[in-house]
């Protein structure tokens, strides 16, 4: 019997006349679920249909009905379906409340006033559940990015779910986080539970699916897991070798913030038109190298030297950066600032936004937002781009065009610098890869980096 | 240490300070809260709260020396049409500046060991149960300053890569406008994820336990007897108060009260070995 059933049902979100989920019929049972489609078009929304925050927390209007391990969805109260449905959020700074492990994951049981005496032993089951045991006693900020998703993850597991949701938790994670998180989902499907997971990359997912729901445009649609088909790869865009003229360089330089070192007498360089990825575990310096060639952070010891002109910088969390009321207006500021007499136009048509220019850019959806941010930043010609994680939950639709964008800077003589764990964007894109790790920068060899 | 002990010698230290005007009373509430903290924390943690308070005091002791030209020992004299500073400068209200900068000092390190002392969560989990929900609430507000603080130095980065220079306050709109925008996102998802684990659904129970160690008893018991002694001996005038205005007097002091106050130095022999 099926553990969500959900009939002709539609949603609006609050001042919106056009339907997020459009006149939805589906079923999910127990075992793994991926649920797939490119931004925007309504997996998250679909995802908060099953634990209630939406209607509840987000407000509008919804027609037909959801009924989730008996219970139906419009008049039961997230807080009351939060017994039954855990949830696991995209990103695992925002949604920790205490700072030990512990406290963490009894939070919800607090929430339902279990007695205190019962509750080490849940937490201890949680975690255990989770594959989280060793963090016992850990501080959360001292955790990584995968170690706190596994943290959520029993968290949620604590009220003995019969259902758990995760959207998109890996796509703030490096390659390790990632493994860790989604092989912890696995492990509770196969222990019986039903795991809803919706997810970009698929590639690690699908072969453990039982079942696979489409969500494009508002519509859902369950297809068989047999029938999906790899994503075709990132497309490649023909390259001329860089030139022999360096645009940046770093001599000995050791960086760090008050005694502690990130980089250690690091001797680097990339040259123009050459496309350098950075690669390494989470903590490793590849930020921090991105800072010392950007100038944003001086070095201990050593020199950076770089090309003048001007430097074009996203950051870990570029859609941070849009404040204008119209993305036109966010594309302006840059050229005019940069003097370049370059169209806004331009960069909004090669990133597939001209049709959204005059909209507020914090109301676009997830992957058009990522885009909005690249457009904000990478118009005209800089000399220098520097890019941080820039593929951090992006669809393949933004990453595409990413890709576009960085091979038509490298054609026009830009010296530009990755750091990504998105093996897909290096192989479509970079010259070259250095290994940012411990500490060191060390250049990979061309087989080396393609594994 | 037991948060709700700190908050009971914390409390009554801002009692007496704020309660009397006395300077000699807030005079030792200061070296009291100065002593304590030092026995918690160490003097080199201290150095930069110090150095704070030090500003704050010299400000409040400046402000009242402008501002309020009463008193009958003029010091010096400014033109009157010098506008707002302009007029008599005197030795009561420098006194009564001096007093209320003792205040301010007293008030804020008597404050401090809640923050400094005690981690935030503790500080939550002594609150009645009636607050817990707040208590909870305010937990999770603070796990998310350091996110603000990190996106702060980020944007701030950023837009200056993109050109942005700070030219006035204006300017800093493209600075603070996005963080403040992000932070909002940020707390929305927060407020979804304590949902989304139940929060709000009724009265909450606690995995931490705040059980009372005898130490801590020993200073509630100093606190209370502080505060309900000062009540008291203010009721009977022996805790006299003091106005400078219009000539300068000194203060009386009783050697009842001192004693009294003298409880409040009782965490230099409790929290000693943290320092």
């Amino acid at each position: 019997m099926a553990i969500a059933r959900l009939t002709s049902l539609s949603y609006w979100y609050p001042n919106e006349s056009t339907a997020s989920l459009r006149d939805v019929n589906l079923e999910l049972d127990s075992g793994l679920t991926v649920v797939a489609g490119p931004s925007g078009g309504g997996k998250s929304t679909l995802l908060r249909i099953l634990n209630g925050l939406v209607p509840h927390f987000h407000g509008g209007r919804i027609a037909g009905t959801a009924v989730v391990a008996g219970m139906n969805v419009v008049n039961t109260p997230t807080r009351r379906l939060a017994r039954t449905v855990g949830f696991v959020f995209q990103d695992p700074e925002l949604q920790t409340v205490y700072d030990s492990v512990e406290r963490e994951v009894a939070f919800g049981l607090e929430n339902i006033a279990m007695p205190p005496g019962d509750m080490p032993a849940r937490i201890e089951e949680a975690l255990t559940s989770a594959g989280a045991q060793h963090l016992a006693g850990r501080s959360i900020r001292t955790l990584s990015g995968g170690e706190r998703q596994r943290v959520a993850l029993a968290s949620a597991l604590a009220m003995r779910p019969r259902i758990v949701v995760l959207d998109e938790p890996t796509s703030q994670l490096d390659p390790e986080g990632s493994a860790m998180v989604l092989a912890a989902a696995a492990d509770l499907a196969r222990q019986g539970c039903a795991v809803v997971i919706s997810e970009h990359r698929l590639d690690q997912l699908m072969p453990l699916a039982e079942a696979l729901v489409l969500v494009d445009r508002g519509t859902v649609r369950r297809v068989e897991p047999r029938h999906w088909m790899p994503p075709a790869p990132p497309p490649m865009h023909a390259r001329s070798a860089p030139s022999e003229e360096e645009a940046w360089s770093l001599s000995g330089v050791t960086a760090g913030f008050g005694t502690r070192v990130v980089l250690e007498n690091a001797s680097v360089a990339g040259h123009v038109g050459e496309v350098v990825a950075l690669t390494g575990p989470n903590g490793g310096g590849k930020t921090t190298l991105l800072r010392l060639i950007a100038g944003a952070l001086e070095p201990v010891a050593g020199r950076v030297e770089r090309r003048a002109g001007r430097i074009a910088y996203l950051p870990q969390n570029p859609t941070a950066l849009l404040h204008r009321p119209t993305l036109r207006s966010e594309v302006s500021l840059t050229l005019a600032r940069s003097g370049e007499p370059e169209q806004p136009e331009v960069i909004l048509e090669t990133l597939g936004l001209l049709q959204v220019a005059n909209r507020y850019p914090r109301d676009l959806s997830c992957g058009e937002r990522q885009r909005a941010a690249l457009a904000a930043v990478l118009p005209g010609r800089p000399r220098l781009v520097l890019l941080d994680e820039p593929t951090r939950g992006m669809d393949a639709s933004a990453r595409d065009a990413l890709i576009g964008l960085v091979a038509k800077l490298r054609d026009g003589g830009s010296s530009i610098v990755i750091a990504t764990h998105d093996a897909g964007l290096r192989s479509a894109v970079a010259d070259s890869v250095l290994q940012v790790a411990g500490g060191r920068v060390s250049r990979l060899s061309a087989e080396v980096a393609k594994a | 240490m037991n948060a709700r002990a700190v908050a009971a010698w914390s409390a009554t230290c801002l009692f007496i300070v704020l309660f009397t005007s006395n300077p000699a009373y807030k005079g030792l509430v200061l070296v009291a809260a100065l002593a304590a903290l030092a026995a918690g924390i160490g003097l080199r943690r201290m150095r930069a709260l110090l150095v704070g308070v030090a500003l704050i005091a010299a400000f409040a002791v400046l402000l009242n020396f402008v501002s309020a030209h009463l008193g009958t020992t003029v010091l010096f004299t400014l033109p009157a049409d010098i506008p707002g500073v302009g007029g008599p400068y005197t030795l009561e209200a420098l006194t009564y500046g001096v007093s209320g900068g003792i205040t301010i000092s007293a008030a804020i390190l008597a404050a401090a060991p809640l923050s400094l002392m005690l981690e935030a969560h503790q500080v939550m989990d002594a609150l009645p149960s009636a607050l817990s929900r707040t208590g909870a609430a305010v937990a999770a507000s603070l796990n998310l300053v350091p996110a603000v603080a990190g996106s702060f130095v980020q944007v701030g980065e950023a837009q200056r890569l993109r050109g942005w220079r700070p030219r006035g306050p204006r300017s800093w709109a493209e600075v603070i406008v996005p963080v403040v925008l992000t932070s909002v996102e940020g707390s929305i998802q927060l407020a979804e994820s304590m949902e989304a684990r139940g929060f709000g659904s009724g009265a909450r129970t606690s995995l931490a336990s705040i059980a009372m160690r005898p130490a801590d008893w020993v200073l509630v018991a100093a606190s209370a007897a502080a505060a309900s002694g000062f009540i008291g001996f203010r009721s009977l005038g022996w805790a006299a108060d003091w106005a400078p205005y219009p000539t300068l007097t000194i203060p009386t002091i009783d050697w009842r009260v001192v004693a009294l106050c003298l409880l409040l130095f009782t965490p230099v022999a409790l929290w000693r070995s943290r320092g």
